[in-house]
Formats: structure tokens, sequence, C-alpha cells
């Protein structure tokens, strides 16, 4: 099951990923990065199926055939009123690299990402050819919601974005991405995220992946901590036919806090893999993790998330999460969640993961209140996603993910109907 | 197969020739369009299951043959050669088995599970 | 009647058993495996050829198959620098009396009362690879109950054990089983007839002694419809330098409404290597436990499984996990749900300290179709050391959808408020260490056999508190 790079631009290799700075007329310093990523993904190997985190995933109808788009798709984004006279920047990628070179050489591509994607991550910070940049100076707070819109005209193209998000000492930022493309054709999304919260800064970052029902997203996340910082970021996977994401989390700042929140609703025959890797390498650090799904149809959902714990810290917390619930005879989930502690001072420290149907009893109940078992079904998968949704503080956000989940779970507005 | 030929066939096709099965082994057949474990006992008895064990997904034709049992190559779970039924752990669901003719060189095998 | 909790005294900075039995003549092969030594176990043995063929075929699979990559680390073992087989040059005894001096040393220094031992059922007493001890009750023979060596049971049960060996675990299904099913040795075959009840429980005692011996007991359960039973096993090894091998196989069938239950306290001396595959297969209405407590050894990798293949089957794995210095207990339980209304609870609990490692390490796997079924997993772990370490993999492939699956998993250190409460009422800080793990660990300890409690009281006590002497 190994994979090529794509085809995409009829086989990447180095000449073509200079070919993409020579289109864009990039500064140096961006040359050489993408240069130095394209080696690092070259001498990274593609995951061949061996590895734990890639045993439930098969890449090899990755659609690899499919041209690397050099149109970026189209870039809403959204600025409350005040931001940028505050000095916030929220532009795509390409326009930060001309506005504000120096800002982004600071910043962007110089961390790794989670592991199990290392492939994919070089390949983007190499080859992407659109994305967006968010920079929030030190001790902004930004009221309202950043709000940053992908959409791809075509699906049959692959596209790997990066979307870097910086937030200075003790900025405050509230950000929602959303990506949408159209069903039909099948392409290979490979987005990237890289969250850098400075020292007591706090970011909250939800991310709305709605891609056309043939597309496959590969994705992956980075989140950096630090000391004091907190960040928590919103997953919500919606669309697309395969998703593979990877999440990095590193809590090396003393005294940071994240917490990764996670929504699946999946259909048909959708497959829906994620892996986390939640390092806590400081003292006073928490990290927790909640992901549900809802599966239906013939849908599966995988989860193998790692908390690594390191020697010697002090007085971590973590906990994660993994619930499934099963909402019918062929959809399937395989929670795994693992713990790795090396650390004997531990606050608090555990996992949790279950799976299975609605609880008849629960059902009935419903139905009692003269609801028809598919509403009362709805209803309770919305109770069921409330655990993740009341903890969506932001309105915007909240309101977009249940507008996006309406297609499955329905709304409170359309049962009181 | 078209119920024509359905009809005059008995719904039998043939898989391969006695030849190409030594006794006491098993091989992968093809056989329209699917895969299949035929096996030809020390006493020349002959039989067809389902090449894909139920258990992890191993090749059952590429495995042993232990008397009438099947024994897959990759956990050595066993599988009936004429009823596909589980003889050994680790494979809780049986295998389909399909039922077998000789006709002069030949082995012909009934697609519809046995 | 409860079981009184082992009195921990101190937890300790090491585990050394200092004693060992001079070695009495005896029949040796030389070191290393080949087909020729398999093929000569079988001659000496006297074995049908199926059992011979069967042999050479899984020395074959042995031989063929990569070692795991996962779980712990198993560079240490030299499968060339082991012996295969030992002979003793003592037969089968019947009675306490029989059994030969140096046995009856062994098991005066694990403190066993003499009021004890005529209570004990059946013992069945392993010196390095021969079964040379032998008690079977006269009730149990008159019930039909077979309770014998493995290797005897082959020769004096053929049909019955032809007909199940290996049905559960066959000879490939990993590389430390298909080495067993060649060079096995010893080990339990037990046999209860339909809707009999074997109340006290049968029990086995094994022993390494001979430097870089392998110890590859094969073991046979097979409990008739309706019936039930209680197995028992508990090890000790002196300590040696080199590495010591112990790869055993148990496999049990429990067949439609009967019941088993199968306790193991290991506690080999820290250079052994212990590798185990242990399964069950649980039919309709049938109820297996395994009680697995795993305190010694260098390595452990140890997972006891159960298939529940049989309507409302209920499996259970009771696991206790104690790693101190330098050692690493990989453990777990595996449940396989193929049926509706099937049920199974998996508990762990586990403590680390000084540099050890423990691992919970567990799958709960459930077929489309078995509607209905429930299963719950518990790991609690505790790491008392800076440099301990604990880890947790669980594994779940959940392919139907009316069933109710939870894992739940915390991993611990001592609590302060709580140590210091205790020392304040005038305890030290090891004594009250102590008393806190012990509260953690007693819901498994209070599951084991009454009978078994002076044997494992002292076991524990050996290991908490250090060096014999």
């Amino acid at each position: 099951m190994t994979l090529e790079a794509p085809r995409a631009a009829a086989a990447l290799d180095a000449g073509a990923i200079e070919g993409i700075s020579d289109r864009f007329d990039e500064p140096d310093w961006l040359r050489a990065l993408r240069a130095r990523w394209w080696g690092r993904a070259e001498a990274t190997p593609p995951p061949t199926g061996q590895e734990e985190e890639w045993r439930r995933t098969s890449l090899d109808a990755l659609p690899r055939d499919v041209e690397l788009t050099f149109d970026a798709p189209e870039l809403e984004t959204h600025l409350p009123p005040g931001a940028a006279e505050a000095g916030v920047i929220l532009t795509d990628l390409r326009t930060a690299v001309r506005e504000h070179s120096e800002l982004v050489a600071r910043h962007l591509g110089l961390s790794d990402g989670p592991g199990s994607h290392a492939h994919f991550w070089a390949l983007a910070n190499a080859a992407w050819t659109g994305g967006a940049f968010c920079y929030v100076p030190r001790g902004v707070t930004v009221d309202g919601t950043l709000v940053v819109r992908q959409t791809l005209a075509r699906s049959d193209v692959a596209f790997h974005p990066v979307t870097l998000v910086v937030a200075d000492e003790s900025s405050s930022v509230t950000m929602l991405e959303e990506i949408v493309s159209p069903d039909g054709a099948a392409g290979w999304y490979g987005g990237i995220a890289d969250i850098q919260a400075g020292q007591a800064a706090d970011v909250k970052y939800a991310r709305l992946q709605q891609l056309g029902d043939e597309a496959w997203n590969i994705g992956a996340q980075r989140v950096s901590v630090g000391q004091d910082a907190t960040v928590t970021t919103l997953d919500a996977e919606i669309g697309s036919k395969i998703t593979k994401v990877g999440l990095e989390v590193e809590m090396s700042g003393r005294g940071g806090t994240s917490r990764l929140l996670g929504l699946l609703a999946a259909g048909d025959d959708q497959h829906i893999d994620i892996n986390a890797h939640q390092v806590l390498a400081a003292d006073y650090t928490t990290s927790d993790l909640l992901y549900l799904s809802a599966l239906y149809d013939r849908a599966r959902a995988a989860f193998y998330g790692v908390t690594l714990v390191e020697h010697g810290t002090k007085q971590t917390s973590s906990y994660q999460e993994c619930r499934n619930l099963l909402l019918s005879p062929d959809a399937g989930a395989e929670p795994i969640p693992v713990l790795e502690i090396k650390a004997n001072d531990i606050l608090r420290c555990g996992h949790g993961a279950t799976a299975g149907a609605i609880d008849p009893t629960q059902l009935f109940y419903a139905q009692t209140r003269g609801l028809d078992p598919e509403s009362a079904e709805r209803m309770i998968v919305r109770g069921f996603f409330e655990q993740v949704v009341a903890q969506i503080h932001d309105e915007t956000i909240r309101a977009r993910v249940l507008e996006a989940l309406a297609g499955r779970i329905g709304t409170t507005e359309e049962q009181a109907a | 197969m078209t119920a024509l030929e359905q009809a005059a066939t008995g719904g039998f096709v043939t898989a391969v020739r006695t030849s190409d099965v030594e006794p006491g082994t098993v091989r992968v057949v093809e056989v329209a369009g699917r895969s299949l474990c035929i096996g030809h006992t020390e006493d020349g008895e002959w039989g067809a299951i389902d090449n894909v064990c139920t258990h992890d997904g191993g090749t059952l034709g590429e495995g042993e043959l232990d008397d009438t049992a099947v024994e897959c190559p990759r956990h050595g779970g066993r599988f009936d050669l004429f009823s596909g039924r589980v003889l050994a752990l680790p494979p809780v669901r049986p295998v389909n088995a399909y039922e077998t003719i000789v006709e002069d060189d030949e082995i012909r095998v009934r697609l519809e599970p046995a | 009647m409860a079981l009184p909790n082992p009195a921990l005294t101190q937890i300790p900075d090491s585990y050394k058993y200092g004693w060992n039995d001079p070695e009495q003549p005896r029949t040796t092969f030389k070191k290393g495996i080949s087909a020729e030594v398999v093929a000569e176990i079988s001659r000496i043995k006297g074995e049908p050829e199926w059992m011979t063929k069967l042999r050479l075929k899984a020395y074959r699979h042995f031989e063929a198959r990569p070692m795991p990559k996962w779980g712990a680390d198993l560079d240490g073992i030299d499968f060339q620098d082991i012996y295969y087989y030992v002979t003793g040059t003592d037969k089968a005894v019947q009675s306490w009396d029989d059994v030969p001096e140096y046995i009856r040393r062994t098991y005066d220094k694990l403190g066993i009362p003499e009021a004890e031992k005529k209570y004990l059922a059946g013992v069945g007493g392993q010196y390095d690879s021969e079964v040379v001890y032998h008690n079977i009750r006269e009730d149990l023979e008159k019930q039909g109950v077979i309770f014998l060596g493995t290797d005897e049971a082959l020769k004096t049960h053929p049909e019955l054990f032809r007909e199940h060996f290996g049905t559960v675990i066959p000879a490939n299904d990993n590389k430390l089983a298909a080495l067993n099913t060649a060079v096995w040795s010893g080990g339990s075959f037990i046999y209860v007839p339909k809707g009999v009840h074997v109340e006290l429980p049968l029990q086995a005692y094994f022993r390494i002694n001979t430097e870089n011996m392998g110890q590859f007991e094969r073991t046979l359960i097979i409990a008739d419809e309706g019936s039930s039973v209680h197995y028992v096993e508990g090890c000790t090894a002196p300590t040696y330098s080199t590495a010591s091998l112990h790869s055993a196989v148990v496999e049990i069938i429990v067949k439609k409404g009967a019941r088993v239950r199968y306790t193991t306290i290991q506690n080999w001396s820290p250079n052994v290597y212990n590798l185990v595959t242990k399964r069950a297969v649980a039919h309709e209405d049938a109820v297996m436990e395994w009680v697995d407590g795993n305190l010694g050894s260098k390595v452990t990798m140890k997972y006891p499984s159960i298939y529940l293949v049989g309507e409302r089957a209920h499996g259970e794995v009771l696991s206790i996990a104690f790693a101190g210095d330098g050692q690493h207990q990989d453990a777990g339980g595996k449940i396989i749900h193929a049926a509706p209304n099937t049920t199974s609870l998996i508990t762990s609990k586990s403590i680390s300290r000084g540099t050890g490692r423990t691992s919970y390490r567990g799958l709960v796997k459930v077929y489309p179709g078995c509607q209905k079924s429930k299963s719950t997993v518990r790991c609690d772990a505790l790491i008392l050391d800076e440099e301990a370490r604990s880890d947790t993999y669980p594994y779940m492939e959940i392919d139907e959808e009316d069933v109710t699956i939870g894992h739940e998993a915390t991993v611990s250190k001592v609590g302060s408020e709580q140590l210091f409460y205790l020392m304040s009422r005038g305890l030290t800080e090891a004594e009250a260490s102590a008393m806190i793990v012990n509260g953690f660990i007693e819901p498994i300890v209070k599951e084991l056999p009454m009978e078994y409690a002076v044997e494992m009281n002292r076991l524990i006590q050996l290991q908490m508190e250090g060096a014999v002497g």
C-alpha cells in the first residue's frame, strides 16, 4: 500500500516545488523553506498500513492522479469591527507572505506535526498553494469571531492549504474555519493547521469540514501551548468520503491548558479515522480530549489517540474520552484511547471510550412524549452531542456547527414545530 | 452465469483440473470472479470453500490441508473442507462451502453456497 | 468467608529469592532447539504419531514466524541458549509422604502449614518438565473427574485429548504458542463430566530449577455441560543470572451452562521471561473467569482471552500486575463477543514502582450480529515512584450497533493527603503506602480462593518485604 507522491502536476519533484514559488513570486526564505520540507517529504515515506495509526484506513484508493491546484479556493474572511485597527491580521496565506513577509517567516513551517502524518505534514508545507494566516498582537483581545471560509470550486483536485494561527502573548481570539467542496468528484484535500498560542494567550479554533461526498480528507493539526496559555479546538467532521486526521498537541509551557473537542456525524459509507497525540511535557499542564461520534448507515469511525505524560513532569492533568453512538446495524466504531505515563506526580489522568446503540429506555421515554421514532432518535443524538456543544461558548461557531449537523440530527426548532 | 447457462450446467462451473492440486494440499482458485480455496484430500476427496479466513483475512488456499481440515497460514485457524465449519479458533464464523463434483479430469464447483 | 488481606509491612526496594535446591542427577538434552530435539522429546515420551507430526509442524511454524514487534522488549531471549527438556528421576506420587524430600522443602519454605496440606485436593506438582506429584482425591475419581498430567492424559484418554487439543490455540497462533506446541511437556489435563461440580479448587505448583531451563507446560481443561471447576496455579522460581523462559499454553473449553475459573498467581524470579498464551472458549450460558496475578518475572506478556461463542455466555478477567525495579508487566485481557446477549467484564489493577513498568493491553471485539451484548473494562493504575511507568492500550473493534461497550481507565499516584493522614496515625511512610496499595488491589485479592490464601499471603509478603533473610 505504498503511496507515491501525488501525480498532481505530473509527479511532484523539487523542480515542481520551485515552480510554485516561481508562480507566486515568493521571497527566498519561502523558497528555501519549501525546498527543505520537500526534502523531508521525500525522506519520510508515506504510511504502509503496518503502522498502528494506519491499520484501519487504507490509502490504496487515494486519488493521486488529480492535479495540484494553483487556483486558491475562494476565501472569505470576516474580521469583527475594530480588529484590523488593533493590528489583527486575517488574510489568505499568499497575501500574508507578500504583505507581512517577516512576520510569517517567523512562524511558518517551523515545527513538526503529528508523527502519524509526518509525510503529509511535510508535503503540505512544501506544496501548499493556498491557506490562511491569522495573527493577533500582544495583549489584544478580539471581540467577536474571526471566520475563514474556503470554498473549493472543484473537488477533483489536490489541495494542501496551510492555516497558520499565531496568538501573541496574552492575546485572545476565537476563529472558525470552514472548508466546503462540491459533491460527486474524488479529490485529495490535505490541509494542515498550525496553531501557536503564546504565553497566557487564549485561542479557540474551530474547524468545520464539509467536503464533498467523494473527497479524501488527509488533514493534520498541530497545537503548541505556551506557558499559562489555553487552547480549545473543535473538530467537526461532516463531509468527505474518507477522513484521516492527525492531531498533535504539544504542552511544553508550564501551566498550559488544552481541550480538544470533536463532533463526527457520519453516514452512507463514510470512514472517519482520527489520530491524536497529546504530549504533556511541562508541569501543571492540562490536556483533555472529548470526541463524540454518531454513526449511521454503513459509516465507520476509528480513533487512536495517545496521551503521553513525560517523565519528570509534575501535577499534570489529562482525560481523554471517545464516545460513539451506533445508529444502524452496519455502523462500526473502534475507539482506542492510549495512555503512556512516564511520571508519577499526576494530578489526574484517565480515559474512557464507549460504543453502542441508544439506550432503548431513553428512546421509549422520548416516544412516550409523543415523538415518532426518527424524531426521538434525532433528539437523543442532539442530547448526546450536547456534551461538546455546551462547551462551545461562541454563538457564531455553535450556530454554524449545529446548522451543518442539522442534515443528520435535525434541530431543536424543527422539533418544537 | 446466465439463467440459461445455469439451467444447462446445474450451476456448476469448472474450477480446476484434478492434476493441478496434489493430494493433501489446498490451493487458491479464481472461479467466476470469486476467490476459492480448493482442497484435495489424501483419500481423494474434493472440497471448496471461500478463500478468505473470517478471523483476520488470511488466504486459506495458501495454507495447509490436515486430513479434511484447512489450516489458515496466518494464525492456524481451521475450517472443515466440506462444510466450512470452524474446527479451531481464532476464527469464530464459518466460511461458505461449495458443492463440488468431479467430471473427467475437471473439478466443478456450484457457486451457490452449500 | 472473607480472605484476610496480606499484612503488608512495607513496600520493598527490591525483591530477591536467594534459595534454590541442589540439583538432583537428571537426564538433560544439550541446549538449543531443532527438529531433532523436538522429535526426540516425542520419542522419549512414547507419543502417538499424530502428536509427533503436530510437534514437528509446530516447530516449522515457530522457525518461520518472526518475534512480535509490539509489547515488551524480548531481545534478551536466545532460543538456542535454553534446555528444552529435563526429566526428573522421580515418578508420580500419590500422597504427601511420597513427595520427594527436596520438593517438600520447597513447599515448606513457602510456609504451607501441615493442616492446610491435608485439605488441598489433587495437588499436581511439577518439577522441571515432569509432573512428579499427583494427588487425586477419592471422590473426584468417583465423580469421573479426570485430573492428570498432560503427558499421562495423552496416553490414557487419547480420543478425548485429540478431540480438543489445539482447537482453542492452534499450533500457528503465534510464535510462542508454536514453540510450546513443539516442545510442550507437563501441565495439567482436566475433564469434568456433565453436571459435576468440583467443590475444592484443583491446584498445581511449578518450579524452574535448572539454569536456563524453559518451562513449556501445556494445560487443557474441558468442562462438560453444566459442570464447574476452579483451577489454581502458582509459580515460584529461584534467582539466576541468565535469562529463563516460561512459555505456557492454556486451553479451556467451557461447554453449555458450565463454569470455569482459572486463577494464576505468578511470581517468577526477576530473570524470567514469562510469555503465555491463555485462551478459553465459552459456549451458551457458560461462564469463564480468569483471575490473573502477575508479581514476578523480568518480562511478562500475557493476555488471558475469552471467546464468547454461545448466547448468554459471560466472561471475566480480573488482573493484578505489580512491577518493581527492572520489571515489565505487559498484561491485560481479550474478550471476543461472537454471539448475542453475551457479557464481559475486565478489571485490571496495576502498580509500578522503582523503575518498573506496567502496561495494560486489552481487546474487546464484537462481531456483527451479537445484539444486546455488553462489555465493561475498568483499568486503574498506581504509579508509586518517579522512574516508574504505566501504559494503557485498550483496543476496541465494535461491529454491532445494538450493544453497550465501555472502557474507563485512571492512572494515579498515592495521594499525599491520604499518606499524610495515615502517617499521622503512627505508620511509617512505607507502611502507609503499603496499606494504600493493599486497598487498591483489594477488590481482586478478595476473589482469590481461601484455600490458596496462605500460599498467596506468603508470596505477596515475600514480594513486598524484599530480600529474604
